[in-house]
């Protein structure tokens, strides 16, 4: 009895047999051998289902029709009668495990991406696939990317589109499925992952995985980079792309650590809240994607080789010989360097929408009238209007010092006209003490463009002393 | 068996509570709560300003800033626009029955500045 139980259990983890292999018509065969399952990395062997269990649905936005999906499938007859022009781009989008390809993000994401471009934006749905046992999902891509490869070769031979123009978006287990789907076309154009999921895939050989040779420019952005066990981070943490872009350091977003309540009653609605507390850092990857279509600016990466380096300010500014990409949808307007990959891009964003952020050095030079604790901020003004107060300095205050910090600030103001200081007490002092900035140097990081103001006179805490321009 | 099941269950949780990554900034529950976090009254926020917009229940959000429309300080707690930054003023007119709704408006500026 006990035998045959444990019997039973051995053979629902270890799957199918090794050495299986099962063929479908017009995507071949897939095997469950090496280096598919039997690893360290992959201990459960299973095939993947057949395309007509996974039910992998077409969904295709053009401009013509930005509000209804079309679906098309696998068939040039089909395809023919949608809206679809060989002439213009297509984009692939695709959702990951437990996700569907008709969530609003994939659809938000086709429309935004449509109102600066003129392309067939076809959301892949694969829900009857995904929504199973993780390792069911994680070889189930398998047939799904080449299903993607096989619609991408009827583009090419029925519609004239050459695979260069295709450019394939995938979330999650969706990197991967790009991956499948990109090592079966070669000269893919360009393949972006969205936090590539880590278990099963980081650590394995590049025939399982996303890496650069998967398509001529692969771009992926980090956002959930901690290890699985036991932190729940869900995205790799190893660089697999061309260029890897490592947001606010890659592993804990800004935004994602609020009190449950907060988190789930989210101003999107209970569901996105509810998808925000189960998975927000791993989500949040698409959401900067999204926004950086209408901002490129506002999502520029500088190069850097990891996040101690870019916090104390060793990376910044950009410059002619360490030039920053876009990151996101813009990220291919980057030259990448012949032979280049896995280059690394640090960058912090905001909290909420809007994520884009401008990160400026500013360089403070304060006097007083005798040396006190408080801490002063500092505000910019350009053409474009101004930021928010940035805090430099916390402690203590001495006349004479200088300080110096990196602010990512919410605006981009352009060029700059003035400067605002503000300082403050923590405690009542009666001696009334008084503070100013001498000098303000701030620095762009976008073009190492620095702006020199002056100021003369002490104010009471609280009061804003104007600065202007000395160059 | 349902016993060893509960130990290693429990050990499990206090593995992961062990291993939680500890946050630099203190974090709280009901004051000294980050932007985006749900509030009732503005002296729970950080940033001092318990927002909330037509529709949607209050909550945190950064203050105003310099010609950004404002809210003038208010009893009630909540705001429809937030409070100004530091040094800033929220000019605009004040009414009573502004001050009974809750919609004395203005615009923040720089009282020292022309």
């Amino acid at each position: 009895m006990w035998l045959l139980l444990i019997g039973g259990l051995l053979h629902c983890f270890i799957g199918a047999v090794y050495g299986a292999e099962v063929c479908y018509e017009n995507l071949g065969c897939f095997s469950n051998e090496k280096p598919w399952s039997g690893t360290t990395e992959r201990p459960i062997a299973r095939l993947p289902w057949s395309p007509e269990k996974i039910n992998a649905r077409f969904l295709l936005f053009t401009r013509q029709n930005i509000d209804l999906y079309q679906e098309i499938s696998t068939n040039a007859d089909v395809i023919a009668r949608s809206n679809y022009k060989g002439s213009r781009k297509t984009s692939f989008i695709t959702h990951g495990f437990i996700d569907k390809g008709d969530e609003n993000w994939l659809l938000d994401m086709c429309k935004l991406i449509l109102s600066v471009e003129d392309i067939n934006c076809i959301c892949l749905d694969w829900k009857s696939g995904s929504r199973t046992l993780y390792t069911q999902a994680a070889n189930n891509i398998r047939v799904l990317g080449a299903q993607v490869a096989y619609m991408i070769s009827i583009f090419k031979e029925s519609f004239q589109q050459s695979p260069e123009n295709v450019h394939i978006i995938g979330h999650s287990l969706g990197s991967h499925l790009a991956a499948e789907a990109g090592r079966r076309t070669p000269g893919l154009g360009r393949i972006t992952g969205l936090d590539p999921a880590e278990p099963y895939f980081q650590g394995c050989p590049t025939l399982v995985r996303l890496d650069p040779s998967d398509a001529l420019f692969v771009d992926v952005i980090h956002s959930d980079a901690l290890p699985m066990i036991p932190y729940l981070g869900f995205g790799m943490s190893q660089a697999v792309g061309h260029l890897d872009f490592y947001p606010n350091g890659g592993e804990s977003m800004p935004g994602c650590e609020k009190n449950i309540i907060s988190q789930i009653v989210d101003i999107d609605g209970i569901w996105e809240g509810t998808r925000d507390f189960v998975a927000c850092n791993h989500l949040r990857s698409y959401k900067y994607y999204s926004d950086s279509i209408l901002n490129p600016e506002g999502f520029l990466g500088y190069s850097c080789t990891n996040e101690a380096m870019f916090v104390s300010g060793q990376c910044f500014p950009c410059t002619s010989s360490s030039p920053c990409p876009f990151m996101g949808h813009h990220a291919d307007k980057f030259k990448v360097p012949n032979g280049a990959e896995k280059l690394k891009f640090y960058l912090n964003t905001g909290d909420s929408r809007p994520f884009s952020r401008y990160r400026y050095r500013v360089t403070v030079t304060i006097d007083g009238s005798r040396t006190n604790t408080g801490y002063f901020k500092v505000a910019l003004y350009g053409v474009n209007g101004n930021t928010r107060q940035y805090e430099i300095y916390k402690g203590t205050l001495s006349p004479g010092k200088t300080y110096e910090l990196l602010i990512d600030v919410e605006k981009e103001v352009d060029e700059l006209t003035h400067v605002k200081f503000i300082w403050n007490n923590n405690v009542l002092n009666p001696l009334l003490p008084k503070f100013g900035a001498t000098q303000i140097i701030v620095e762009r990081g976008r073009d190492r463009k620095t702006f020199k103001f002056c100021g003369n006179g002490i104010v009471r805490e609280n009061v804003l002393q104007t600065l202007s321009s000395c160059q | 068996m349902m016993r060893t099941v509960l130990v290693i269950a429990m050990c499990l949780v206090a593995l992961a509570l062990a291993t939680t990554p500890e946050t630099s900034e203190e974090k709280g529950l009901f004051f000294n709560l980050n932007n985006g976090e749900l509030c009732v009254n503005s002296v729970q926020c950080k940033s001092s300003c318990c927002h909330h917009s037509d529709d949607y229940l209050p909550r945190c959000a950064p203050r105003a800033a310099d010609n950004e429309i404002c809210s003038k300080k208010s009893l009630y707690g909540t705001y429809y626009y937030c409070i100004c930054e530091d040094g800033l003023k929220c000019e605009g007119d004040w009414s009573i029955g502004g001050s009974i709704v809750n919609t004395n408006f203005g615009i923040c500026t720089d009282p020292h500045h022309a």
